[in-house]
């Protein structure tokens, strides 16, 4: 390598990506900083013919040029020496002392070591996989592998939500199509991480049951007239798909359940009080829970309690249950 | 009926424990395999520990053979629990993990080891059984070797039937060898006197097709029971995981018609039914392993013991429908339910066994109508 040298912005190939990882690089901050203190980093530049392929210092040289300059201060490699992979490991370096990256960053990196590199996967998981403070598994390359694979709509809701592995690899496996219906249906919702791993499981479930699409689940009249009821704010709107997802996941559950309230409602429930089944209708019995806030109430509830022995629907509540 | 052949595993590697160099059993094994690399091994812990992380240990632990010697006890009761009623069967475990791999599997999610691991103190472990039948069970107690394994696949790496067999023929307790494979070849000669019952585990063409990878199909299952029937052997059949899917009743309706075509029903034994059960953790390993499953698409919810089982009324009109077809076979078959509530027994036959003690009496009245009881153990039976 040659010490520093001043090179025109126009003999740098801006279009070979060979030892780029970014993805969505926030070059405001970068941009701002370039125009307040100057540009002091040198970037990492190789030698080819009649041009120079970057190897680190793509979002400076973006932002330089932008700004409108003509040349910048590099160290050059000169061509073929050292080869590609070392280049690519020491931009990898480079980048981890000066910003780290981000998930899908580390995705496209992996995945070049593997594809464009030829590295083995238990190379990569043994050599490299701490270079981005991930455990040596190879359950995780694969998961990092699939995210490089997705289109660029489901990597920007990966990083902008902050998606977990877990729910990286139930993303995985639905096809293309199916992701790119679900981000809108997403967004309008308001999930954490276990939500998130929740809506997914039923939307997956619900399409391997039925044999039909993601995309044809969301789709539902059912599911998109909750999501476009304006008044409901995300949590409510939420809470109502998933419900409508439940009872689509659990038919027969759904339907024990509707018979079960056709036949409490059949007798008048006493004010502050409430029947039960046994969780999942396992076990036998029924159980009753009742607030009051005095003895008086406490004998009001009591008396229409009592009156309930002799209701029939009542009696067939509890025989069936 | 369409046959599946039997995938014959391959072992790629042993590794053996230095521990279990030198013995007998180690010896035999290392004979019947004589082209398989060796690793010796000084600490298996450390072994398991490298293999953990890659993608599938579960698969590559049933291509790789571990010999080693174990420490402490391997029979113990079968693990029901105190909501269930249990039939009192005792487990052995002479091998942990299993060459062939279904999907529904629970040692996926069990064990710690998982490498395919052949104990090699076998002596150890008859000595632990024959203690364990030597101070007043009640009689004919029911032991079995197929919970941590299939009972008879590693039949041709070392034929634990023909140690086992005999053995349990001059005792007064009953041994079950259950099984999805068709290695019943080292058992036919044997004199087993009645007193090992072979059993299989059933399901229908297309849940062993999708679900019951590496296995026996069902016609080379049923060939190995007939052959098993005509060698005096009692049968049992498990249909156990039941499968909730597309056309179940056709599938299992089909499947009891087509296993009573060969076998006689008078030589069964006993036959149970179990919905598929799981606990918690195994859905995420058994869904990574096989993507394609569908078996955790039914409606499967935690019960009291934290495992999940079919919504009741599906367990329910599953178990009520087999009962019925079972019986138009012959009034006279012995059914139960594995793991199953006093209610449920209740819903499917009209009564249940107060408790676990009572089902174990039904299972002994069950036995004596098989063997032929030995002078010297009848007054241990008069005896109770
Ligand atoms: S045969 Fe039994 S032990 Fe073997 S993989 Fe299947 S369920 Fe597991």
């Amino acid at each position: 390598m040659n010490a520093i040298q001043k090179i025109l912005l126009n003999q740098i190939d801006l279009s070979d990506e060979t030892f780029s990882v970014n993805f969505m690089p926030d070059l405001q901050g970068l941009r701002s900083s370039i125009k307040a203190i100057g540009f002091i980093q040198p970037v990492l530049l190789r030698k080819e013919k009649g041009h120079y392929r970057i190897v680190c210092g793509f979002r400076r040289i973006w932002v330089l040029k932008e700004l409108g300059v003509f040349e910048i201060p590099a160290m050059v490699f000169e061509e073929k020496e050292p080869s590609d992979l070392e280049l690519f490991v020491l931009s990898l370096q480079e980048n981890l002392t000066t910003r780290g990256f981000n998930a899908v960053e580390k995705a496209i990196a992996l995945q070049k070591l593997i594809h464009r590199f030829q590295l083995e996967h238990s190379e990569v998981v043994k050599t490299y996989l701490h270079l981005f403070s991930l455990e040596p598994n190879e359950k995780i390359l694969n998961t990092y592998l699939s995210l490089a694979e997705m289109e660029d709509e489901t990597k920007r809701f990966v990083l902008r939500e902050e998606v977990s592995r877990s729910n990286i690899r139930l993303l995985a496996q639905m096809s293309s199509e199916d992701r790119m219906a679900l981000l809108p249906f997403l967004s309008l919702l308001k999930l954490g991480e276990n939500r998130l791993r929740e809506m997914l499981t039923l939307l997956s479930e619900i399409s391997r049951r039925e044999r039909i699409s993601i995309k044809e689940v969301i789709d539902r009249p059912d599911i998109q007239g909750i999501l476009s009821q304006k008044e409901l704010t995300p949590i409510q709107r939420t809470e109502r798909v998933k419900r409508v997802l439940m009872n689509l996941r659990h038919p027969k559950m759904k339907q024990m359940e509707e018979e079960f309230d056709r036949k409490r409602k059949a007798f008048n429930l006493p004010v502050g009080v409430s029947v039960h089944h046994a969780p999942y209708f396992e076990g036998k019995g029924l159980k009753m829970e009742f607030q009051f806030e005095s003895t008086e109430e406490y004998r009001t509830i009591l008396n229409s309690l009592s009156e309930l022995v002799d209701k029939k629907e009542f009696k067939k509540l509890i025989e069936s249950s | 009926m369409k046959r599946k052949e039997m995938l014959s595993f391959k072992i790629e590697k042993i590794y053996l424990d230095v521990k279990a160099e030198t013995n007998w059993v180690t010896r035999h094994i290392l004979k019947s395999l004589p082209d398989v690399p060796v690793e010796r091994v000084e600490d298996k812990k450390n072994l398991i520990k490298q293999f953990l992380p890659i993608t599938d240990p579960i698969g590559m632990g049933k291509r790789n053979l571990l010999i080693t010697h174990f420490y402490g006890r391997r029979l113990k009761p079968c693990p029901g629990t105190s909501r269930h009623i249990c039939c009192g069967y005792y487990v052995i475990n002479p091998i942990t993990n299993c060459p062939m791999d279904c999907s529904y599997c629970v040692l996926q999610g069990y064990l710690n080891n998982p490498f395919l691991t052949l104990y090699s103190n076998w002596d150890d472990l008859l000595q632990e059984v024959e203690s364990f039948l030597a101070i007043g069970r009640p009689p004919l107690s029911r032991l079995g070797t197929g919970e941590l394994s299939d009972s008879l696949a590693l039949e041709s790496i070392f034929p634990i039937s023909q140690f086992l067999v005999p053995f349990f023929a001059k005792k007064n307790a009953i041994l079950e060898l259950k099984t999805k494979s068709t290695e019943v070849e080292h058992l036919l000669s044997l004199d087993h006197r009645g007193r090992t019952v072979v059993s299989w585990s059933l399901n229908p063409p297309q849940v062993i097709e999708e679900e019951e990878r590496g296995t026996a199909s069902l016609e080379e299952r049923i060939d190995a029971a007939k052959r098993c029937q005509e060698a005096g052997y009692p049968l049992g059949f498990h249909f156990d995981p039941m499968i909730d899917h597309e056309g179940w009743e056709k599938g299992y309706e089909g499947l009891i018609n087509f296993l009573f075509s060969r076998i006689d029903p008078k030589r069964v034994v006993w036959i149970s039914l179990g919905g598929f059960r799981y606990p918690a953790q195994l859905k995420g390993i058994a869904e990574e392993r096989f993507p394609k499953t569908r078996i955790f698409l039914g409606e499967l919810f935690p019960g009291g013991d934290g495992k999940f089982r079919y919504f009741k009324t599906i367990r329910v009109e599953m178990y009520r429908k087999m009962v019925k077809w079972l019986k138009q076979v012959s009034p006279d078959l012995f059914i139960y339910l594995c793991m199953e509530s006093q209610e449920v027994w209740k819903e499917v036959f009209g009564w249940s066994p107060q408790n676990s003690q009572q089902l174990n009496q039904l299972f002994e009245e069950r036995v004596k109508k098989f063997i032929k009881i030995p002078v010297e153990y009848r007054p241990a039976l008069l005896g109770g």
